[in-house]
Formats: C-alpha cells, structure tokens, sequence
C-alpha cells in the first residue's frame, strides 16, 4: 500500500510550515510598504536648492532664477516651504549635521534661534569675510546688517531694511484742517491731531483715537524701544533692559494707552476685526513699516487714496525719526559650503539674486519693499507717485529714512527679553490704573522697578548658561 | 515545524518590539540624559548633572505655569466633568425628545479641532468686535475696550475648554449610566430616598469607576493643555505669562531659548507628577473593586 504525498505531512513544504500566515501577511506588507516608499515619485533635484517662506518672495524669485538657469551655473531649484516646517527642517538639520537646502532665507526671528551657541557652531556659514572680498560691506545699508550680525560676525545676506514710517488718514486729517508738518515729535502729535478724538456721536468715547497700538503688541513696543535709543540687549549683547529710554517708553505707552491722556486704541493688523476699524476710521495713526503698505492695499482697498505717509514722530526734538519692523536674510548652511568651490558658487548666485536692481525694482513694484543696496536707491522706480498714497512716492519717503534705520542685535534670547519687558509694560499697566498714576516721571519710577525685575530674570538666563559663562556672550 | 511555531510570537511580535524599542524606549532613556545636560545652540552641550531640576525649584516662570495648569485643572475638573454628568443625566431622563440630537449637538464641538475653537473663542474675546462685548454692550452698557484676554486668561481658557470637553465627557456619563441598576433605583424610590439621595447613593456608586477615568484622563489633558492658549493668545503666554502652562514652558525654554536639556527636566517633572496622579486613581479604583 503506498501513500499518497499529501498524507506525508512532514515532507511536503508549505509557506505555513515555515510561518503562521498571518506573518507571512505582516512581512507581505512590511515588504509592500518598503517598495511603495522606496518608488513613491519624489521631485527630482538639480543643482542647488533654496528654501523660502514666502509665496510673495518666491513669485518674485521664479524668473529671476529662471534666466539664471538658462545662462549660469549652478541651476538652482526653489522651493516654498511654510515657515515653521523651514525653521524645523532647518533646525534639525543644523543639529544633527545633515544636509539641508544649500541657500535658505529665513526670518528674524527663525535666524535668530540659529546663531545660538559658540560661533563655530551656528548652523550658517560666516559670510562675512566673502562679503568683504566682494566688495557687499560697502554698497549694504549697515543698519540692515545688523540683525544677521552676532558676536562680529555675519551670518546672512540682507533682504531689505524695512523702515517704519506713520501712515495717517489724510482724508481726516486734512478735513480737520491739521498740519502735519508741524509734527516733529509724539508729544506734537497728541497735540495737534487732538480736534480728531472729538466725541461728535455723544456716546461719552472719542470717536476716534489718534495711534493704532496697544499695550500688548510686543512689535509696536520693540519698534518704540528701538526708535527712542533703548533695547534688549547692548552690541556685546549683554542684557540693558533697566535703561531710562526703555522706562519712559513704558511709561508714555501705558500714558497713551489708558487714563486721561488715552490716543491709542488697538485695531489688530492681519485680521478682519482690525481691518474693519481702521476703515470706519476708528484709528488715525498706524505704524508702517515698507512691507506694510502691500499689505494695506490688498486688505483695505477701500483707503485707496486716503492714506499718506509722514516720518514717525521723535521721542526728542532732534530724535530719530523712523524704527523698524521684521526682516529676511538668506544665509548659506555650512553643510552646503563643503569648499571654497561650493562657497564661491553659492555667494555668486546669492549676490546676483539679492543685490541685483531687476529684484531690487521687482520686490518695491509687487511688495513695496526697499532694497538695502544703497546705490540702487537712486534708481527711478522708488520715485513713483502711488494713488494708494494719494500720489506721494512711498519708496523715496522709505529711502530716506533707511540709513536712519536702528541697529538690533541677533541674541538667541531676543525673545525670552522681549517677553520679559512685555511683562513689566503689562504689570505697569495694571499698577497705574490701579493706583490712578498717570504722571509721567511716577510711571517711569514704576516702569524702571519692572524693567530691573526683567534685567534680573534675562541676567539669570543668561547666567545660567555654562558656555556664556566660559567664553563671553555667545560663547 | 516545533522550532518555527516556537518562534512565531517573537516573529510577529518583532516588528512592534523594534518600533518601540526605536521609538519610546531609546528616546525615553535619551530624554533622561538630556535632562542632565544644557544645550545650547545646534550642537554646543554640556553635563549638568541635575541643575536643571534644581533651577526648576526656583523658577518663578515655571511655578507660574505649575499654578496656572492647576488653575485650568481644577477649572475642568470642578466644573466641566459636573456640568456634563448633569448633561447625561438630564438627556437619560424619560420623556426627552430628540435626545441623539442633542447629544450629537452637545458632542460635535470635540469634533472640530482646538486650531479651529482656539480661533473662535479669541474672535469671541475680542474686544471691540468681539461677539461678548458687542453683547454686553448692547444690554448693559459693557465697556467695549474690555480686554477678556488680558484681564481673564485662564477663565478664558476654561471657557473655551467647557465648550469643547464637556460633551465629550457626558458621552463617557451616558455609557457609565446604563450600569446604574434600575432594581436598585426602584428600591430606593420605594424606600423614599429623594432625587438628591437616589443620586449620591445608587448612581454615583455605580459610575464611580468611570467617573474616575474621566476624572485622570480630564487632569492628563489639562496638564498637557499647549495648542489652546497658544493659539488663543497668538503665539505667546499672555500678559504677564497669566496663560503660560507647563507644556508651554517647556516650549519656550526648549525652542525659544533653546536649553533642551531644561526642557526635558521639565517634562521629566510632568511625567512624574501625571504618573502619581495616575497611581492614586488606580489606588482609589482597587480599593473600589476589593468593597464591591
């Protein structure tokens, strides 16, 4: 009697005799997924790659680097990211090594997070010598170098200066029959534009309040701070947070903000709330920094006309008459800059990009923006009458005032500060409407026991950092 | 045939075994060096060894925002899971008419996304245009410049968490309410036990377990409370840090400042305060188990 093969259990082999099938399943899929990932289409790479954050700056770049690619080396691949994936990417890039985009343009405040630690370890190569060689430290505006400057060193190439100007309601202002070029300084225009906070409507409120700020904008007040000679930190970037200027800032802030003497009300830039006040007039006064003013004419169409521009008022009758507000650099990742080929290559595209006029007059026309390349200034586009600005020339009023600009400086604790006097402007807001302290030098007494009490929680940061500790600021 | 099934669990078993070990294990042991390191840009680090506990003790910053976590803590807790166990017994009454809807209305809200109530309850809380003080105006003469924001972040906060957490919570009342025996319940009718008496001796008892699954996973998540007050307060604490939270904390000094090192201690700090909460609810919930 013979049997048949199949009655011979152990001899005959089947994928189960080896593994259950439900392995057999798992390692199917693991398999699957592997070939799916490993096949999934990925946009190809060719030559470098520039990350942006902007979609503006990119509809601006695309035919720049366009024409670059049809004549010169090395072709360039742009890509928009959005900006906190770019800061993530970018972070973990520069703390694990690995390569990234070979030219990235980043913000102040994402730049600000890479220039942490000792200088050899920013995740940005030092430009600084290269710009020197090519001549870039004599064309670029000095004060626009600044935020990309730490511990003497330069880590990007300027996008823009970004001075900040008052754009005001013409419409009102001059129905009202106010002057105002007899404004020279903050306490003039409280003074003459006062006619404009009337209470016409009878509700016991001005109709209108004369400067769009509150007390808990933390850029209105850092372009305050900055315009009155006070700041965070000083140029060996020591915290001076207790300074008299950055006292009496709080002080006429929170004079201007609550209690008798009240011009500002807040009407939030960037949202429909705020839009809508600026419109019916509420505010008089806005603060305008060049980016701004695209801004204003793609959200609020419908001031086409009644807007102009005039410098900030002083804090002093001799005092600065403009601040600023934001700013971008690109900046080559030391990954991407392996020799100095690669150095040489990448600056060469970098220069053309950022310091030519066809960008130079492309970012002013689409975005309003002013370059920081100085002999481009003289060029006729920033003479333009616009209508939005009831045919003053935005660019030349900008231009004006970009060598006025104020340095700031690049300290990885730039926030931590900024929030910390944000704290001591919110408690003296508290203490004088609850004590009814409205006078000047009394706020300014209680604005400078704030300010110590932030000096000592930045000093205590900064304190506890074993490597400022070691070598000096920064490391 | 013996040798394969003998090692088939370990087969299976060793996909999700690599990917723990790579994913929770690894960085958790990582996580707990870091804790005894500073970091300092990109890639500057240093051994500390505990200090960044030791400066947690006396960060003002970071008892702030252990004050204002309790604060929204005991806001949910206090206030939320009641009003949504009052919520599921109303909808468990006899004699409710359309009672899926309302728990559909009353549950849809968890459904929406923090990003999107974030963004609702701050357009809400705005002052001037916001919805509250138009209102409040317009009955009682409100001043409209009043700043919800500023002067009442946490309350804020809980608010806009009630809107969102309380139907959620009363999904979890409504199932531990089907336990709730209605011979018991009868009896107690029959005994003469009052409403309040037939609440607080035959319901409570017999959702009690539930009630306190809800109760840690409510303080697990007020703990871990990020995304609303950041978006909320747009991108910051809030004046004077009223809205700063622990998990916010630990984001500013471990991406703002960039200490990891400190920001690991801090969550190290939260893991271990979550994980006593959480031994006292099982603690509580044997003793339970062992007197039934």
């Amino acid at each position: 009697m013979s049997s048949s093969p199949s009655t011979h259990a152990g001899s005959r082999w089947t994928p189960e005799s080896l593994l259950p099938i439900s392995a057999w399943m798992v390692l199917l899929l693991a398999v699957a997924s592997s070939f799916a990932v490993a096949l999934w289409p990925s946009r190809p790479t060719s030559g470098r790659v520039m990350w942006t954050f902007a979609k503006p700056l990119f509809e601006r770049y695309v035919p720049i680097i366009d024409r670059w690619n049809q004549s010169s080396t090395p072709k360039v691949d742009l890509r928009m990211l959005g900006l906190v994936p770019l800061e993530r990417r970018m972070l973990a890039s520069f703390m694990s090594g690995t390569p990234s985009a070979d030219l990235i343009e980043v913000e102040r405040r994402v730049a600000a997070r890479a220039f942490a630690g000792p200088v050899d370890s920013v995740g940005f190569l030092d430009l600084t010598e290269e710009m020197r060689k090519r001549g870039l430290l004599e064309i670029l505006n000095p004060p626009s170098l600044s935020p990309w400057t730490s511990r003497g060193r330069i880590f990007g190439l300027p996008h823009d200066v970004h001075p900040v100007m008052l754009g005001y309601r013409a419409d009102l202002v001059e129905a009202a029959g106010i002057d105002v070029s007899q404004i020279h300084t903050w306490d003039d225009l409280a003074r003459v534009m006062a006619p404009l906070m009337a209470d016409k409507d009878g509700d016991g409120q001005p109709d209108r309040y004369l400067i769009n700020m509150w007390d808990n904008h933390e850029d209105h007040l850092e372009l305050l701070l900055l315009q009155a000679g006070g700041a965070y930190f000083d140029e060996n970037e020591r915290p001076v947070i207790d300074s008299p200027q950055n006292a009496h800032v709080l002080a006429k802030v929170v004079s201007w903000c609550h209690g008798p003497d009240r011009i500002a009300a807040d009407a939030p830039d960037f949202m429909a709330s705020g839009n809508k006040l600026k419109a019916d007039g509420y505010v008089v006064c806005t603060f305008m920094p060049d980016w701004m003013c695209d801004v204003w004419k793609h959200e609020l169409p419908s001031l086409a006309g009644k807007i102009k521009l005039m410098p900030l008022p002083a804090w002093s009758p001799t005092g600065r008459r403009t601040s600023v507000w934001g700013g971008t650099m690109l900046g080559i990742p030391r990954t991407a800059a392996r020799s100095q080929a690669d150095v040489d290559e990448l600056m060469t595209f970098a220069e053309h990009l950022y310091i030519s006029l066809d960008l130079a007059r492309e970012l002013y026309r689409a975005g309003g923006i002013i370059t920081p390349v100085r002999p481009h200034w003289s060029d006729p586009v920033f003479d333009e009458p616009d209508p939005y600005f009831c045919g003053q020339s935005p660019g030349r009023m900008y231009i004006n005032m970009a060598p006025h600009v104020p340095p700031r400086t690049a300290s990885p604790y730039n926030v931590f500060a900024k929030m910390r006097v944000m704290d001591a402007l919110v408690k003296l807001s508290a203490e004088a409407k609850q004590t009814k302290t409205w006078d000047l030098a009394a706020l300014e007494a209680i604005a400078i026991r704030h300010l110590r009490s932030a000096q000592r929680q930045v000093e205590a940061q900064l304190d506890s950092n074993v490597f400022l500790r070691k070598d000096g600021a920064g490391g | 045939m013996n040798i394969s099934r003998r090692f088939a669990p370990w087969i299976l078993l060793a996909p999700f075994l690599a990917t723990f070990a790579v994913f929770f294990v690894y960085p958790v042991f990582q996580s707990l060096l870091l804790a005894c390191r500073q970091t300092f840009g990109n890639t500057a680090s240093a051994w500390v060894g505990l200090d960044n506990f030791s400066r947690l003790a006396v960060d003002p910053m970071f008892w702030k925002a252990v004050a204002n976590t309790f604060v929204f803590t005991l806001g949910s807790v206090f206030i939320q899971l009641p009003l949504a166990l009052l919520l599921a017994i109303l909808l468990q009454s006899p004699g409710i008419r359309g009672r899926g809807f309302y728990r559909l209305a009353l549950f849809s809200p968890a459904m929406v996304g923090i990003p999107f109530s974030a963004t609702m309850f701050a357009v809400i809380f705005e002052k001037r245009t916001g919805v509250l003080n138009q209102v409040l105006h317009r009955v009682v003469g409100f001043d409209l410049d009043y700043s919800w924001l500023q002067e009442h972040v946490m309350w804020a906060l809980i608010v806009a968490a009630l809107w969102m957490y309380t139907g959620f919570n009363m999904v979890f009342f409504s199932a531990a309410l089907q336990n709730v025996r209605r011979d018991v319940a009868e009896a107690a009718i029959i005994d003469g036990a009052g409403p309040w008496n037939r609440f607080l001796h035959v319901t409570l008892p017999a959702i009690r377990p539930v009630a306190g699954f809800v109760v840690l996973l409510s303080v697990i998540g007020s703990f871990q409370l990020f995304e609303l007050p950041w978006l909320m307060l747009n991108s910051t604490a809030g004046p004077d840090n009223r809205g700063l939270t622990v998990v916010m904390y630990l984001y500013q000094v471990g991406f703002e400042t960039g200490n990891l090192g400190h920001a690991s201690a801090v969550g190290w700090v939260l893991t271990v305060i979550l994980a006593a909460l959480a031994a006292v609810q099982r603690w509580s919930a044997r003793g339970e188990e062992m007197g039934t």
